[in-house]
């Protein structure tokens, strides 16, 4: 992110300000709470009981994150209105949720569940099919949770004009997000959300307003303008790019729905009345949120014709600077609105560490450590090498990869290999262990061998996909030619429809 | 009472018809090269149309989340109001 001229000394104060509310936050939330941490779901779930609110707001800052702003603007820059896929892509994970969620809500109330595992534990019983699903959710994980970090770093030095370096800026927010996770779990992660989330939201409506006014206030001249300069960013795409775009709401819809944080929000929910009222209304998010980025990547065009990939990059803190110097209420806004920037991808980037301890505690030490070790000890654990994680992580992003866009389409490319395995799983009886460790070996392979080689896409199709594909095909002619023979009663009963709801 | 109907939307092929359409009208591969104008609302028609269709599905998939999915939601809504009169 660029420097901001307008900031200094004031983005310190508001950035101060930010971190103390959540450390306050995140204080309530554990204070009195002696089982928290005693208890897996407890500290991990919030105790499967999060209201409408705290579970829309921690949905809704979870999976838009700073790099929604930061990143997704630059990207309308540089394509121009194709980039309008954003809304569709982002709305699509509720579709992609509707297929799953409203099952496996049951099943992990009824069972237990803590991570998402959890459930393919459960449902194959096989040690290979499960240390398979946590190494590639762990992958995306730690690959997310760099991203953020990496981002925490670039927006704090850039807010501050450079007062707090990138360093500093990234080991201070960590210890900020540790402190508040480790006294509140997921009650903290979910209550400062729907601060983080509040902020968020008014601070996107407020800059396109700003932008809108540096243009003159007419959207329309902006794309006449855009038309004239560089037609190619109006013109109806070509079919790579429409084919690119479908492949986009594949990539995303079923990566983003199946992100092990984004499975254990629906473990959290506190009835199936809360968890589908906050999927109604995050329905409706992407318009007010990508949709609004976009425009603003869109009059960037106008306001700063010609800039390089590089360059653009830079484009929401050029944009910030320009509607600061506006009057004093637009100033204090921006400073807010970029305080609201990092507080978003501090709260993407808690939910992921969560998940992250969640599963190095439940899955690799609680199921092949020391199964027999106390939850409060399981608890202990994941919170220590969620720690360790983070100083890992913290070390690579001490000389940062690529640009922000590149890294969260990486991310996708393996973690979605999980999707046949914990779908079909669902309501496919016949689905065979082997068939879906074979499957997800080979997709995950593929789509990483075609991302090491350069072939992100071919034909506009992400490698993540085509994976995807060889892995769905091997799971069900695997299973056609030798399907599973289950005799868990338990599991037949998870698995027939009509046996939900006793 | 107990044998209310299970609402699940994976088991209903209409739901899934009809996001397939709407995607597809998404999508803007239907277009033909001059449909960069008119601009509508500062969108170029095709853009407009695809922004109209993405809005349609954000209203269909937030109708189907309270209306067609309905699962234990009786049987817990049934044992909470029991929990709070006890």
């Amino acid at each position: 992110m660029n420097d901001l001229a307008f900031a200094g000394t004031d983005g310190i104060i508001i950035l101060s300000a930010f971190a103390i509310i959540m450390l306050v936050i995140g204080y309530l939330s554990g204070r009195g709470e002696k089982n928290l941490h005693h208890s897996l779901s407890g500290y991990y779930l919030a105790g499967r009981n999060l209201g409408f609110i705290a579970l829309f707001f921690t949905l809704y800052a979870t999976q838009y994150s700073g790099n929604t702003i930061v990143g997704y603007a630059p990207t309308a820059y540089r394509t121009g209105f194709s980039w309008i896929q954003s809304i569709s892509f982002m709305t699509i994970i509720i579709g992609i949720y509707l297929l799953f969620a409203p099952r496996l809500y049951v099943i992990a109330k009824k069972r237990n569940f803590v991570t998402p595992t959890d459930w393919i534990d459960h449902r194959f019983k096989s040690k290979a099919v499960t240390l398979l699903s946590i190494f590639l959710m762990l992958w995306g994980l730690g690959n997310y949770l760099l991203e953020q970090l990496v981002a925490i770093g670039q927006a704090v030095s850039g807010m501050t004009g450079g007062t707090i370096p990138y360093q500093i800026a990234v080991i201070v927010f960590v210890a900020v997000m540790l402190a508040y996770e480790w006294m509140g779990g997921m009650k903290a992660v979910a209550f400062t959300d729907v601060m983080q989330g509040i902020v968020l939201m008014i601070g996107i409506i407020v800059f396109l307003i700003g932008g809108l006014y540096l243009v003159g206030g007419n959207f329309s001249d902006v794309t006449r303008y855009v038309a004239e300069l560089e037609p190619a960013k109006t013109a109806v795409p070509p079919m790579e790019v429409n084919i690119n775009w479908l492949s986009m709401l594949v990539l995303v819809g079923l990566g983003a729905s199946i992100y092990p944080h984004a499975v254990q929000r629906i473990y959290s929910a506190q009835s199936e009345k809360t968890l589908k009222k906050s999927f109604a209304r995050m329905a409706w998010m992407p318009p007010i949120t990508t949709g609004l980025v976009f425009m603003v990547g869109i009059i960037g065009i106008m306001l700063f014709p010609g800039l390089d990939k590089t360059g653009s990059e830079q484009l929401v803190g050029l944009m910030a600077n320009e509607i600061a110097a506006i009057n004093p209420f637009y100033y204090w806004i921006m400073i807010i609105f970029f305080g609201g920037i990092v507080a978003a991808i501090i709260s993407t980037a808690d939910s992921v560490l969560l998940s992250f301890s969640s599963m190095l505690s439940n899955d690799v030490y609680g199921k092949f450590i020391n199964p027999k070790a106390s939850e409060h000890k399981k608890v202990m654990v994941g919170k220590v090498c969620g720690i360790i994680a983070i100083i890992f992580l913290l070390w690579i992003a001490w000389n940062p990869p690529g640009t922000l866009y590149e890294i969260f389409v990486l991310k996708f490319e393996l973690l979605v290999q999980v999707f046949p395995a914990f779908v079909l799983g669902l309501y496919w009886k016949r689905l065979s262990g082997k068939a879906v460790f074979w499957g997800m070996l080979a997709g995950a392979i593929l789509a990483g061998v075609l991302t090491l080689t350069g072939y992100k896409t071919i034909y506009g199709i992400h490698g993540g996909v085509i994976g995807l594909g060889l892995n769905f095909f091997i799971c069900i002619a695997g299973s056609l030619l030798a399907p599973a023979v289950s005799k868990s009663k338990v599991l037949e009963e998870d698995l027939t429809a009509i046996n939900l709801k006793a | 009472m107990e044998n209310r109907t299970i609402k699940e939307p994976i088991r209903k092929k209409w739901i899934w018809v009809v996001l397939a359409i709407i995607t597809l009208g998404v999508v803007p591969w239907y277009f033909p090269d001059a449909a960069a104008e008119p601009y509508i609302l500062g969108f170029p028609l095709w853009a407009f149309i695809s922004t109209a269709f993405s809005i349609i599905m954000c209203g269909y998939l937030s109708w189907l989340c309270v209306n067609e999915w309905n699962i234990v939601e009786d049987q817990e809504e049934a044992e909470k109001a029991k929990g709070d009169k006890s």
